[in-house]
């Protein structure tokens, strides 16, 4: 066994010996220290792209920030002017009494989700039906116009 | 061994620390001290120079990076071993950049000193060999590659390894078992 185990350790430091030979040290060395330099380099152009990204960070959270600062401040704004209620601009009464149409501005109405310019909203309760020859269609068309 | 400079461990001490600081110089007094013994170990656990060429330099670049975090400058040796060990065994396995490495060994005038007939049997021999070293475990290949090198203690072994110096003997008892089989036509 020990002359085996001799033969094993004979045999590795043989491959060993016939391969060392072989090495150019100049060449490896000259080898190794590019090598470093290129890892020099990589590392500087990293530092360099850590800078570049923390600054494109710090800007993009600035600009979020101000973002969300401005989409508070609209809301609250918007909030506000609807706490108000809508600004009529005018309001027709029938004669009949019982319908009203009121025409609203309609920037006053932006942030109700709606896309029409202008809008007009009519209001209008059931129509009092009186005893007086008309009917009741006659009464809404009398509201409409 | 190969002419290697025996430097005190102060001296190695001094470069380390030099190098942690960030002085270039430093370290590649360091590569030129350590480059042979890092070769043998390559050598020893991939069984071809050029081969081991490619996994010293990947070797020293990772030492190079990660220096600064080397807490204690004189294990340095231990260390530096460590990675060489961790990185000859990744490239054994991924036997990547085959094509990307440089020819280190062969048109050397020792190499010229061999007969062709004695370039063939080591041609021959070597093949074996990195086919035998692909059958061991890494701990195996570890142990054996660092057992074989001459002035490199078995207490510094086990630390390499992170083992106990039983342990790595045990492994180099299983890797000649199994390098026995392997290479038994080699044998007398």
């Amino acid at each position: 066994m020990k002359k085996e185990k001799e033969q094993i350790d004979l045999l590795l430091r043989q491959n060993e010996s016939e391969q060392l030979a072989g090495v150019n040290w100049n060449r490896l060395q000259t080898s190794i220290s590019k090598r470093l330099n290129q890892a020099d380099r990589d590392k500087t152009s990293m530092m360099s792209y850590r800078r570049v990204f923390k600054i494109a960070a710090g800007i993009a959270t600035a600009a979020a920030v101000v973002f969300i600062a401005v989409m508070i401040k609209t809301d609250m704004l918007t909030t506000a002017r609807f706490e108000n209620g809508p600004k009529v601009i005018g309001t027709f009464v029938a004669s009949q009494g019982s319908a009203k149409v009121k025409i609203l501005d309609s920037n006053e109405q932006t942030n109700q989700g709606k896309d029409q310019p202008t809008w007009i909203i009519i209001r209008t309760s059931e129509p009092q039906v009186v005893d007086n020859g008309q009917s009741r269609d006659e009464n809404d068309f009398a509201c409409l116009m | 061994m190969n002419g290697i400079p025996k430097e005190n461990a102060g001296d190695i001490e001094r470069l380390v620390e030099a190098s942690q600081a960030g002085d270039r110089g430093s370290f590649d007094g360091l590569v030129a001290l350590y480059q042979r013994r890092a070769m043998q170990v390559a050598v020893r656990m991939l069984g071809d120079a050029d081969e081991a060429a490619e996994a010293v330099q990947n070797g020293f670049v990772k030492a190079y990076l990660s220096i600064s975090r080397l807490r204690e400058p004189k294990r340095f040796e231990s260390w530096f071993f460590r990675i060489i060990a961790n990185t000859a065994i990744s490239q054994r396995r991924a036997g990547k950049n085959r094509t990307e490495k440089i020819k280190i060994a062969g048109d050397c005038e020792n190499k010229k000193a061999f007969s062709p007939e004695d370039r063939e049997a080591g041609k021959e021999l070597k093949e074996a060999i990195q086919h035998a070293m692909l059958k061991l475990s890494k701990k195996q290949a570890q142990a054996i590659a660092l057992f074989g090198i001459k002035d490199l203690p078995q207490d510094e072994v086990a630390e390499i390894m992170g083992c106990s110096a039983k342990a790595v003997r045990w492994h180099v008892f299983k890797a000649r078992q199994k390098l026995k089989v392997l290479l038994k036509d080699y044998l007398e």
